[in-house]
């Protein structure tokens, strides 16, 4: 069809990255994260982003890959930057430009702001390119099992989060297919009187709807054919085993955040 | 034989599945209930086909959940894989949940089936659930992905595959699991031809390897290798037995909206012309007693009549009346100024520069009033083509002109958006599964979306929508939900709502895929109709026996045109190693002239091309020697691309 959502999609490959257990994966990019956003100096900041390098090095993902998962955040980065650049008001003024004033504090805060940001969501958005999304949905089950504990259905939330990266892309489609032949019935909904906008938008909306439902009842089909039952004994084709990878990956993150603390 | 004998079983062995005088209803306590299977009892034999044929909302699908332990019947009884799993309607859930592990199933649309993005991972998914180990899982992957022909496509992710791949994913997905029992509901309906090829090559396969199948459809074609056929009517058994027995009902298969399968026809046919030939509906047998004819030729049959020049098969036009007068004259004025549509070298790729054309230098006039078919397989840009004309897209090289209006731009500027717009009123377009769209409340409703777009007065409106429920049967439709029809009605529904816009030119994209006989004659009639009353036709379809019937054939290969022309010049056994070759074929009257010539029952060469039934027929009594013939014909051959 006409376009096909590349987000978040695996992308095969030989790499340490990949072979890592998707328990450890998590984890440790969870920890990575949050040691992003406790950077506050310089010398962090670039341990920080030469580490990220690193990971995405060894990932041995295309950076065009990466960038082209990461498009949608790009938006949000260029205005946090932005803002952090005009609204910092604090220390001395760099460039005068009319009422506006940016000053070092400003920019600093920016280029703070927007590289952690940008090494947690590189850090994230390679767990998606580097893990399919069925060991993704275990990982997530086993690290969300003690819920069940307490009543809370672990293995449904990871199932339902996996089923709905698969059905973006095809909802995706879905939506370019109707609107077109609508659009093609004289329906716009970007000019024309707000009430023939607001119609146009309800036709689409409730086929997009009624389309999303018949996919729904088409799955549910397919789920209990496939003798699909919660999370009733199953077994899997890659069962979850740590190995030395995992040690050595949990190591070498416990190293980095220790060296990123040391760093003033 | 009728389906009040009982059903002969098959060996001493007891069948896989049983289920005897099943009864469910649909919204049992409403005031429209439905009976979906009224006292329905079959058996499914071991390494045995049984093909469950009927139209639309007949109970096919219902039947086959039944069958794979998906539905509980509201009465009778169902025995799965040695489990009573249902006893006078009460279902035991447990015997339910064990008797599902031995049935697999596969159905319709395979987008819906497949549940992760790695192919590996989905056809693991069914062992999974069975609690298989892992290296015995990771063996039947490998094992059934090879029997599909899909062993390098492990790692793919299964949305980039084509309709075909996809649906072999899910076959492999289902066999993964080891099955006694495999029912495929309508497995092909969405596929093209190869992918349907594919998926019957599959299903002899399994038989071979001893796995029972039960295989609903709707192409009588797919049902004569069955073993067993059962017509389904509004939830009844009215035929049952060997496919021979079951074909030769027709009245039974009218009655029940279907139709015989091509060989059946032919046969028909040629008795009725007084050939003297046993009704059959396998191929090598009619070959073998028109050779029979032949051998015995001289003999002339007193029988034999001239037949009057129409066929008794000629679609009736709906279109009883003229049409609104105004849409009438509109399309008679366009004819005058022709090509109503020109394409002039016109490429188009998806995505940026640099990625692969989906349309390559193509150019192509369409005078008004032709009824134009594209055919090419899935991926050869036919629908790009398609979006193209209804100026949903632009091209980035060379110019498409509708009725004199360059579709080439982007619609910023407000004179360019009324020109696109008005280009669009003159296009109608009806995309791939066009029930899609519908939204409304109310049929009447959903049909005047468009000509409300188009600001028309109360007055008009109404006339619009009412000429085009008329068009399309719906007058008696036109207060139901969209919702409630069958598939066939709201495809119709959908034409509806593009025919009420009275464009000059009707670009429909695959308007017959997934429709049952009925649906499809009842389309075939309304866009012949149209056609004839000036409105220029233009389709993209996998059927080569829809586009026979065209006016003009384009055939795309690749991204490129490869050939177009009239239908006889396109379809010739000239061009058939062409056709094949980019995943076409010739229609089946074609085909069978080329077998009857091979069989030597009739002299190379003397049926030509025949594109219909009754060209055939004249062509095979004329080559026999039974009717004075003429063969003269024009050898000039299409314009096809040269490699």
């Amino acid at each position: 069809m006409a376009f096909k959502i590349g987000f978040g999609q695996y992308i095969a490959a030989d790499s340490p990255v990949h072979k890592l257990d998707p328990r450890t994966k998590l984890i440790c990019s969870l920890a990575f994260m949050i040691a992003a956003f406790s950077v506050k100096t310089p010398s962090q900041l670039i341990f920080a982003a030469f580490a990220c390098g690193a990971l995405l090095m060894a990932s041995k993902v295309p950076a065009r890959a990466v960038m082209r998962s990461m498009q949608p955040v790009l938006v949000v980065l260029a205005l946090l930057g932005l803002f952090n650049l005009f609204f910092v008001q604090t220390g001395p003024a760099l460039l005068l430009v009319g009422p506006m004033r940016i000053t070092t504090d400003g920019l600093w805060a920016a280029v703070l702001y927007v590289t952690r940001f940008a090494v947690a969501i590189v850090a994230g958005t390679l767990i998606m390119l580097t893990t399919t999304p069925t060991a993704l949905s275990d990982a997530f089950d086993v690290l969300l099992s003690p819920l069940s504990r307490v009543g809370l259905p672990g293995h449904e939330v990871a199932m339902v989060l996996s089923l709905m990266l698969r059905f973006i892309p095809t909802l995706a489609d879905d939506a370019t297919a109707i609107s077109e032949a609508q659009r093609a019935r004289g329906a716009s909904l970007s000019s024309g009187s707000l009430r023939r906008r607001a119609h146009a938008t309800k036709a689409l909306l409730i086929s997009l709807l009624a389309s999303a439902l018949r996919h729904a009842n088409n799955l549910s089909r397919a789920l209990d054919a496939r003798c699909y039952a919660g999370d009733a004994a199953r077994t899997h084709l890659h069962p979850l085993r740590f190995t030395y990878r995992d040690a050595a990956a949990t190591i070498t993150l416990c190293v980095y955040v220790v060296v990123l603390t040391m760093l003033r | 034989m009728l389906a009040t004998t009982p059903p002969i079983r098959d060996g001493s062995s007891a069948p896989l599945l049983s289920i005897s005088h099943v009864t469910l209803v649909y919204d049992e306590n409403s005031q429209e209930a439905t009976c979906a299977l009224d006292d329905v009892s079959l058996d499914v034999c071991q390494g045995k086909r049984l093909c469950i044929v009927g139209a639309n909302g007949s109970g096919k699908s219902t039947l086959a959940s039944v069958l794979c332990g998906l539905i509980a019947p509201d009465a009778g009884n169902v025995r799965l894989l040695d489990y009573d799993v249902c006893r006078d309607g009460k279902p035991d859930l447990e015997a339910y949940r064990l008797a599902r592990r031995g049935i697999g199933l596969v159905f319709q649309n395979p987008e819906d089936q497949i549940v992760t993005r790695i192919v590996a991972d989905d056809v693991a998914f069914g062992p999974e659930n069975l609690g298989v180990q892992p290296h015995e899982i990771k063996r039947r992957v490998r094992q059934e992905l090879h029997r599909m022909a899909l062993d390098g496509f492990a790692q793919a992710d299964p949305q980039r595959l084509s309709g075909g791949e996809q649906q072999r994913v899910a076959i492999a997905g289902a066999l993964a699991m080891e099955p006694e029992v495999l029912v495929l509901d309508e497995p092909g309906a969405l596929l093209d031809a190869r992918g349907r090829q594919r998926i019957m090559q599959t299903m002899d396969e399994l038989r071979r390897a001893g796995i029972a199948v039960v295989h609903v459809t709707h192409f009588m074609e797919e049902a004569l290798s069955a073993d067993r056929v059962i017509v389904l009517e509004k939830g009844r058994i009215v035929l049952e037995g060997t496919p021979d027995e079951v074909f030769s009902h027709r009245k039974a298969l009218a009655a029940a909206r279907l139709e015989q399968p091509f060989i059946a026809r032919l046969c028909a046919r040629l008795s009725a012309d007084g050939l003297d030939l046993h009704w059959t509906c396998d191929q090598s047998e009619l070959t073998t007693q028109l050779a029979t004819i032949a051998a015995a030729h001289g003999k002339p049959l007193t029988k034999l009549r001239a037949r009057p020049h129409v066929p008794p098969t000629t679609l009736k036009s709906p279109i009883s009346r003229p049409l609104a007068s105004t849409w009438e004259t509109e399309a008679a004025l366009s004819a005058a100024t022709s090509p109503l549509i020109s394409i002039r070298h016109v490429s188009f790729s998806y995505g940026s520069k640099g990625a692969a054309f989906a349309l390559e230098d193509i150019s192509l006039e369409i005078p008004a009033g032709d009824n134009l078919a594209i055919i090419g397989q899935n991926g050869s840009g036919k629908s790009t083509l398609l979006r193209l004309i209804c100026a949903l897209d632009m091209p980035d090289k060379g110019q498409i002109l509708v009725d004199g209006l360059d579709t080439n731009h982007r619609g910023r500027r407000r004179k360019e958006r009324e020109a696109l717009a008005q280009a669009r009123t003159r296009v109608g377009y009806v995309t791939q599964r066009p029930e899609r769209q519908l939204f409304a409340d109310s049929v009447e409703e959903d049909v005047a979306f468009g000509p409300t777009n188009q600001g028309l007065s109360r007055q008009e409106l109404g006339d619009r929508v009412d000429g085009a429920l008329e068009l399309c049967g719906l007058l008696d439709k036109r207060f139901c939900s969209p919702f409630e029809l069958s598939g066939g009605q709201q495809r119709m529904v959908a034409i509806a709502g593009v025919l009420a816009m009275h464009p000059q030119v009707l670009v429909l994209d695959e308007p017959t895929a997934g429709l049952d006989h009925a649906s499809r004659t009842q389309l075939h009639a309304l866009l012949a109709g149209l056609n004839k009353s000036g409105i220029t036709i233009v389709q993209a379809t996998h059927s080569m026996d829809d586009a026979a019937r065209a006016k003009h054939v384009m055939v795309l290969d690749r991204s490129h045109v490869l050939a177009q022309g009239v239908p006889s010049k396109v379809f010739r056994r000239s061009t058939k190693d062409r056709l094949v070759a980019c995943g076409l074929n010739l229609p089946q009257t074609v085909l069978f002239a080329e077998v009857l010539e091979a069989s030597g029952a009739i002299a190379p060469g003397s049926l030509g091309n025949p594109l219909s039934l009754d060209e055939l027929a004249g062509a095979i009594e004329k080559g026999l020697g039974l009717l004075p013939g003429s063969s003269e014909r024009g050898e000039d051959e299409a314009t096809w691309r040269s490699k």
